[in-house]
């Protein structure tokens, strides 16, 4: 072994060592932490046909969404776990303390019960389509081909998660003004039986079984999530304001903040891709397939904010905005 | 107070099942990625889980713990702990890492598996959670390590040994491959969250965050005493569901997937925890060995555990009881033996108070492993150390992919146990490696052992250099004897006192 070079220390990891740079604690503690894409014939170390290897090399390998070098990805806010907390912790201090506020003033004693009655129909039963944004986010995780994307998915969950919670905290709130309006209890019938949920509830119930992982993450982060930002968030906060429901209003603003993130990891994601032949073709087959549906259901939830004008027109404008800042 | 308290919008939170209508229930939750064993929408509705944590509860208490951790290792950083340690306690570190860091990562997987598939809604919440918290437990355990790069090659491998064909990152990958990663969200939840961290990670993390605080490196100790507080929340995943499970009549079902996760576990264990805690964690620091580990954790508690919720002890106990006193020391050996084949460097741990301490917690050590030390120590003091190196590679099991050994002696009874099937034949240590096999051949035969690579002619040369090689393994980061064999010259001052006397 006489001839045989001897390594030395390095200053970080191996696999970063090649970048010449010092690398960020983000690098560090992110990147190429998946093993699921060593070996393209058994993503996992067990027999290459059995049945979870079979459904990664089939929905994560096998699809038109491909990159040579998917690791090359970065999440644009460089979120580690440790900061995701910080920066979650902060705003969740933010909305409890405005939950805390609004209850001392009574706000919700001032609202109309009719108002009240729109938000038993329109605002708590969104946990449930809050909730398919969480599943559904957990399916890009699980099957995203880099730890970087891997990490960008999770948090998404952890946000869905997030918003359905504020629904159900505010479910449980509302209920003692509205004892008569079936707050915390009727949300899952207006979820399955009112007109204004039915096109969400169709596009997300497809949405979670688009097995292909670039579709999954095209339909629900280009297509879907949009619709629900622009319709259930931004549309019903601006009704909510014209209400007098200033809770509602600034608590869909906090959550946007959580939607304009998302959707900065999907366009990095998305200008990634790009700079490999097929991918434009693929994104833009998936948004013509998932595009009608989202209209659908936009155009069915915002039928019922009868005093926000165009409102509409103005979300399928806004998520159509966003996908041309993507070059779609 | 204006805000509601936890627990009176709980449970709103978690009612967020709905009866899908534009696709099937068996599409939406395919029962193959489910694990759903034909039981309805309503009785997942009873899940329950005993540990109840919100959203903002989650990110307040995670921020803390993580400022708790990270200031606790800045301030440490001066302190040479790293210049100061026993190099068998650097091996520890080492091993840990390698092993566990890259594997939690891959746990956010598992969960997110119990996130998306997973058809009780207490338990789709819980797992974001746990998905969470094992993106910390992978990240917090690359950085800490990755400061100590710069010093010691070996310290690359927290990070690189999972990108590697290094047997004990195949045999880890195996494992926690086929019992989180591959499975369905009920698999999840019982072989990982229950099985594993219910019974296992306590043993990792808190037995060895007893010997960190006694070998006087705080920022570990502390460190992986906080990841086990995630654990204790997001183990309790499992334990509702095998009380659901008993009750609506699937207990065959629940056990023996438990009895497939625990039974793996002990093998990786018995390379991995066994080792760090009897031989390379230095004498004085050793809190207790780990069989008296293994018994605290996982005979009293976890068997406990078991019979609480309705399920049995595994069918192997008997068996399993047996080899807690015992399959760690071969594991040993054949890492010692083999150790150009690891990326860290074993302690050999035999001093004569080492071995008196073997002797007093493993009554027969002398006369049995004892003896395997004495030739492999009798060869060291003759100069000969050439003749305590490998040649070749070891014989491994198809199921746990560890070394195939028994206790040697006048008692020594290696059985090969060996299975036809579909044409192959395949080889497993115990009878419990085999039975895991035969619950679901298909998920296993197609896997090659290291073995299996090198008589296929896929590890070129044919030799230890070629495994090497095949391994990711060069000169810099090949494992050797951690106190570079001052423990010999212990052993000789010794003998020459004994004779002189
Ligand atoms: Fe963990
Ligand atoms: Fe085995």
């Amino acid at each position: 072994m006489s001839e045989v070079e001897v390594l030395k220390p390095l200053k970080t990891w191996s696999h970063l060592a090649k970048n010449r740079r010092k690398p960020s604690e983000y690098e560090i503690v992110s990147a190429n932490l998946l093993y699921n894409t060593r070996d393209p014939n058994a993503p996992y170390e067990l027999d290459p046909d059995m049945s979870m290897n079979r459904w990664y090399k089939k929905y994560r390998d096998g699809g038109p969404f491909q990159h040579d070098d998917w690791n090359a990805f970065r999440d644009p806010d460089e979120l580690v776990y440790r900061t995701y907390n910080m920066v979650q912790d902060g705003q969740e201090t933010y909305v409890f303390g405005l939950f805390d506020q609004f209850n001392e003033r009574e706000h919700d004693k001032a609202l109309e019960p009719t108002w009240g009655g729109t938000l038993a129909r329109l605002y708590t039963p969104g946990r449930y389509l809050f909730h398919t944004l969480q599943m559904a986010s957990a399916y890009v995780q699980q099957m995203s081909p880099a730890s970087t994307i891997t990490n960008c998915a999770a948090f998404q969950a952890a946000d869905s998660l997030r918003w359905m919670s504020h629904a159900a905290y505010r479910a449980k709130e509302l209920s003692l003004t509205f004892p008569d309006k079936g707050f915390g209890t009727g949300e899952r019938t207006y979820w399955e039986n009112d007109p204004a949920w039915q096109g969400f509830r169709e596009l997300m119930e497809k949405v979670l079984i688009a097995w292909d992982w670039g579709e999954a993450f095209v339909a629900l982060n280009l297509v879907a999530k949009p619709a629900v930002e622009e319709a259930v968030l931004r549309k019903l906060g601006q009704s909510a304001r014209h209400n007098g429901d200033t809770l509602l209003g600034m608590l869909t603003d906090a959550q946007l903040l959580d939607a304009d993130r998302h959707r900065r990891w999907a366009t990095a994601l998305v200008k990634m891709a790009l700079g490999k032949a097929g991918n434009a073709e693929a994104i833009k087959g998936w948004i013509t397939k998932w595009e009608p549906l989202a209209d659908k259901a936009i155009d069915a939830f915002c039928a019922a904010l009868s005093d926000v004008p165009n409102a509409a027109a103005d979300a399928k404008a806004a998520t159509r905005a966003f996908r041309r800042t993507l070059g779609f | 107070m204006a805000t509601l308290g936890r627990l009176d919008w709980y449970d709103i939170a978690r009612t967020t099942n709905w009866t899908p209508k534009y696709v099937q229930e068996d599409e939406l939750f395919p029962p193959e990625m489910s694990g759903s064993m034909g039981l309805p929408l309503s009785a997942w509705e009873t899940y329950d889980e005993p540990y109840k944590q919100t959203y903002p509860e989650y990110v307040k208490v995670q921020r803390e713990k993580d400022a708790g951790a990270y200031s606790v290792k800045a301030a440490l950083e001066r302190s040479k702990m790293f210049e100061n340690a026993d190099p068998g306690w650097l091996s520890v570190m080492k091993a840990h890492y390698g092993a566990i860091a890259r594997a939690e990562y891959s746990a956010s997987t598992a969960e997110a598996r119990m996130v998306r598939f997973g058809k009780a809604p207490g338990m789709r919440n819980m797992a974001t959670l746990g998905m969470m918290d094992e993106i910390r437990h992978g990240q917090i355990q690359l950085y800490f390590p990755h400061e100590h790069c710069s010093k010691d090659r070996q310290f690359d491998w927290a990070h690189k040994a999972y990108d590697t064909n290094e047997w004990g990152a195949i045999a880890a990958r195996h494992m926690f491959d086929d019992m989180m990663t591959t499975r369905s969200a009920v698999g999840v939840a019982l072989m990982l969250t229950f099985a594993f961290e219910t019974g296992f990670t306590n043993m990792q993390f808190l037995g060895l965050a007893a010997d960190a605080a006694e070998a006087g490196d705080w920022t570990f100790s502390n460190l992986i005493s906080s990841i086990q507080t995630d654990e204790s929340r997001h183990a309790q995943i499992g334990g509702p569901l095998v009380s659901l499970l008993v009750a609506n009549g699937k207990k065959a079902e629940a056990q023996k997937m438990v009895d497939i996760a625990i039974w793996r576990a002990w093998k990786l264990f018995s390379v991995l925890t066994g080792p760090i805690m009897d031989y390379y964690t230095p004498l004085e620091h050793r809190k207790q060995s780990f069989k008296e580990f293994m018994q605290e954790w996982i005979v009293t508690q976890f068997e406990r555990a078991l019979i609480d919720l309705g399920l049995d002890k595994p069918w192997y106990w008997d068996q399993f009881m047996a080899e807690i006193d015992t399959q760690h020391h071969g594991m040993h050996l054949g890492v010692w033996f083999w150790r150009p084949t690891v990326w860290w460097n074993p302690a050999a741990g035999v001093t004569p108070e080492e071995r008196e301490w073997l002797e007093e917690k493993y009554p027969g050590w002398n006369a049995t492993w004892g003896k395997c030390w004495d030739v492999i120590t009798d060869n060291l003091l003759a100069g000969k150390r050439e003749l305590s190196y490998p040649e070749t590679l070891p014989v491994v099991c198809n199921m746990c992919q560890l070394p195939i050994n028994t206790t040697p002696g006048p008692a020594w009874k290696v059985r090969d146990h060996a299975l036809d099937y579909k044409g192959r034949t395949y080889h497993f240590c115990s009878d419990g490696c085999q039975w895991c096999f035969e619950q679901e051949p298909e998920r296993y035969a197609g896997h090659l052992s290291l073995i299996d690579r090198f008589l296929a002619g896929m590890i070129q040369p044919m030799n230890l250099g070629g495994g090497l090689q095949y391994m990711g393994l060069a000169p810099g980061e090949i494992g050797d004897d951690a106190h570079n064999y001052a423990w010999v010259e212990k052993v000789r001052a010794v003998r020459e006192k004994a004779k002189a006397a």
